[in-house]
């Protein structure tokens, strides 16, 4: 690990770099992944409560958190197997799917050092000191989904760590217990080196990675966000960044605490279920300048030999419209030799649920009339790959755009319909990421499958 | 305006029009999937949908020679001579419902907004039923709306939307705004039907009256009915503990006892289930690559499930 590790820091200097971002190694070029994360669940975990306070709760599937009667919950981990500099640990709860799990406060989280408590011995008259530092403090807190909170300060190595959560607020959280399984609570752990950096080493083609329909109360999304943790590049997405409603509260439940880690380096596209918050304001308001000039929801920018075009399909892309008009004037600007765009309703699609979007062709036509070569959509919850079209749907291997309706972000699955001419490839059970490597004249894709799916795809394709 | 200019126009509008005729073919024919082999088939037959395209096999070798029409549509059904087609969304159209006869010729179209996800004929062939997604979720997700309607051929009375119909649940008038119809099975008087209806998180087997315009609940958690031959049971697919995100299992209802029985196949079903005869279900399973094979199981839980017809969808037992 040391010996590959120097070059990559090397690598690393001089480039841009973004704080929030844990870098990773490159695609191709270095052979080992520099930084790995490592999720472990409690080796021991429940709540004490005062009203009760000779009861134990060890093997209760809820965690409560109470100002009045007050109940204090206890987390225990043991980090074991981890090489290298820790660079981000964080602790990861789940309420509970009850109403009564909601809370204004979702408890204050402090270390213990007292790690010999029994899960199943402890009761308020026992209960271990709370007696370390404050580690991070919950807001409010809905129910059924997964809050995060930094714990780099107590966890700097391998060894046992606790934490003890307390509440001054008399309206409780309940949180899911180790017990309940794959809402039990985590701790993430990265290694590897905290240099950070939004574009790959030299001598690395710029990687473009990213899904769409990916942020709900359910686990795909925690599953392709883990795999980002492990790619480095720009992150694109195809729209429906959370569900239902597109609000700030799923933006700060849903995306946050998955592909929110890294929010600083995506290029983010919106979706129906965006603006199912009128204006999409709950995705304006949490991409910020991410996303574009706020409330327009089209921009570009440029990667290596690559022009990169973000749509909203959400809006209008009449041929005249204001949306076309911008893409092909700064489409006739760009003098990069390669052009990729993304937006969300798919102009070509197998899906069962969503028929193609005549709406887009337009804003095809236009990339089309430029030369573009890739052109990435979601809508329909499931991968497939067409083969290069004209924007009538016609086969065009001399000037036809690639397409990919990437939409395995996380949100379930959708099936397939009758399967369109120039279809390809097509899946409808793996959550996973497509990462694009946008060499100078041509680009790579790869289908990058969450742990436990093996489908993949993978390929290369010319630049006009 | 002048008769020049009035000439000009009509010759421009028609110039245009050859134009876009020229070009719709030319898309049309761009679109073909590759050809596929093609065998009369005759005797009693199970039509099927080949990727889209109307397909008939024979009964008694399902698996073996296969006649591929030219009529295509995303959900097919055939009964008493019509067969009922919901058209896919064209790149210049919207969908829609044709009825095609005896001979697949096409004899009334109806245009219809959504997705094609079901129909279904009479068995004399008089009514049809179509289901199609509104908004285009699954029936997983929240939120999704469907639209079915009933089309009675002879008179031509056609109800766009079983919305449009008194409701009634456990006697209750249902009309909560989340009520979304879907997958309608006929009964032989061509009059009476069964239907799901979904409202508040529940999905009921409702029995409707196409005449009277009314529906009253039967059952909870029946979704895509299915009548047998002999009008006593319903074959349907049950939400696995009432919770469709856990998937489907395919189950039969008696309509005299209400009780429940588990058909054979294990494997999640999404399919409105079809009674190729009295004691055999047919349904659809897709493989992960959207390729689709109908599978056929007893319908009294014995035995296990077996492919009926490789790569096909949409079976309807016809002739």
């Amino acid at each position: 690990m040391s010996g590959r590790r120097a070059p990559l820091a090397l690598l690393a200097i001089g480039v841009v770099t973004a704080a929030t971002l844990t870098a990773i190694a490159s695609s191709g070029h270095l052979p080992a992944a520099e930084a790995a994360t490592t999720t472990f669940t409690p080796s021991a975990d429940t709540h004490v409560d005062n009203s009760v306070p000779g009861t134990n709760y060890g093997t209760s599937g809820r965690l409560g958190v109470d100002g009045s009667p007050a109940k204090r919950l206890f987390l225990k981990f043991t980090v074991t197997g981890v090489t290298g500099t820790i660079g981000s640990a964080k602790l990861r709860v789940h309420t509970d799917d009850v109403s009564g799990a909601t809370s204004p406060s979702g408890g204050t989280f402090r270390a213990m050092t007292d790690t010999t408590w029994s899960e199943t011995g402890v009761t308020w008259n026992n209960q271990p000191a709370i007696d370390g530092a404050t580690l991070g403090t919950l807001g409010s807190v809905a129910r059924n989904a997964w809050y995060e909170v930094d714990v780099t300060a107590h966890v700097r190595a391998n060894g046992t760590f606790s934490f003890g959560v307390t509440s001054t607020n008399t309206d409780g959280a309940d949180y899911d217990s180790r017990e309940t399984g794959a809402t039990a609570p985590q701790l993430v752990i990265t290694t590897g080196t905290t240099t950070t950096t939004t574009t790959p080493p030299a001598g690395g083609d710029p990687v473009l990675v990213g899904a769409g329909d990916i942020s709900d109360s359910g686990s795909g999304d925690s599953a392709t966000a883990a795999l980002l943790d492990t790619i480095p590049g720009t992150v694109f997405t195809t729209g429906d960044n959370v569900y239902d409603s597109g609000t700030a509260s799923e933006f700060a439940s849903y995306y946050d605490p998955t592909w929110g880690r890294h929010k600083a380096r995506t290029r983010p596209s919106p979706g129906n279920h965006d603006y199912n918050t009128s204006g999409a304001t709950g995705y304006y308001n949490y991409f910020g300048t991410q996303a574009g000039p706020s409330g327009r929801g089209y921009y570009s920018y440029d990667l290596g030999n690559w022009h990169v075009v973000s749509l909203n399909s959400n809006i209008s892309m009449s041929a005249g419209s204001a949306q076309e008009q911008w893409l092909r004037a700064d489409l006739a600007a760009s003098t990069k030799p390669c052009t990729a765009a993304y937006w969300h309703h798919p102009l070509f699609t197998s899906g069962a649920n969503h028929a193609p979007s005549t709406a887009t062709r337009p804003l095809f036509q236009a990339l089309y009339d430029h030369n573009a070569d890739l052109v990435l959509f979601g809508h329909n919850h499931q991968y497939e790959r067409f083969a290069p079209q004209n924007p009538s749907g016609g086969l065009d291997t001399t000037r036809g755009i690639r397409t990919f309706v990437a939409g395995m972000g996380g949100a379930s699955h959708y099936g397939f319909g009758t399967i369109r001419p120039n279809s390809e490839v097509r899946n409808s059970t793996a959550y996973g990421v497509l990462k694009l490597t946008l060499r100078s004249t041509s680009f790579d894709w790869r289908f990058v499958p969450v742990a436990g799916q093996t489908f993949t795809d993978s390929g290369t394709t010319a630049c006009h | 305006m002048s008769t020049r200019v009035r000439l000009l126009i009509t010759v421009l509008v028609a110039v245009l029009l050859a134009a876009v005729a020229v070009g719709y073919a030319a898309l049309s024919r761009s679109g073909e999937p590759d050809e596929v082999a093609s065998t009369t088939v005759t005797g009693p037959r199970l039509m099927v949908l080949t990727n889209g395209r109307v397909s008939t096999v024979s009964r008694s070798d399902p698996g073996g020679p296969r006649e591929v029409g030219e009529q295509r549509c995303d959900r097919v059904y055939s009964a008493g001579g019509t067969t009922s087609c919901l058209r896919p969304v064209g790149a210049f159209k919207a969908g829609e419902l044709a009825v095609l006869d005896a001979g697949l010729r096409e004899v009334r179209t109806m245009p219809l907004t959504g997705f094609p996800n079901r129909t279904r004929v009479s068995d004399s062939g008089r009514m049809v039923a179509w289901t199609l997604f509104v908004d285009g979720h699954s029936y997983a997700a929240n939120g999704f709306s469907t639209s079915t309607g009933i089309l009675d051929t002879r008179t031509g009375t056609a109800v766009a939307s079983l919305e449009e119909f008194t409701s009634t649940l456990d006697g209750a008038p249902a009309t909560a705004a989340d009520r979304n119809f879907w997958g309608v099975t006929f009964a032989a008087d061509d009059n009476r039907f069964y239907a799901t209806m979904s409202t508040g998180g529940h999905r009921y087997l409702m029995e409707g009256d196409f005449t009277a315009r009314t529906l009253r609940s039967i059952a909870d958690n029946v979704e895509c009915p299915s009548l047998s031959p002999d009008g006593k049971r319903i074959a349907y697919k049950a939400a696995v503990n009432g919770d469709p995100r856990q998937g489907w299992r395919l189950s039969t209802l008696d309509l005299q006892s209400l009780e429940v029985r588990a058909l054979a196949e294990t494997r999640s079903v999404d399919d409105q289930p079809t009674w190729v005869d009295a004691r055999t279900i047919a349904y659809g399973i897709q493989r992960e690559d959207g390729v689709n094979d109908v599978w056929a199981v007893p319908a009294d839980g014995s035995g296990s499930p077996v492919v009926l017809v490789p790569e096909a969808a949409s079976p309807a037992p016809i002739g």
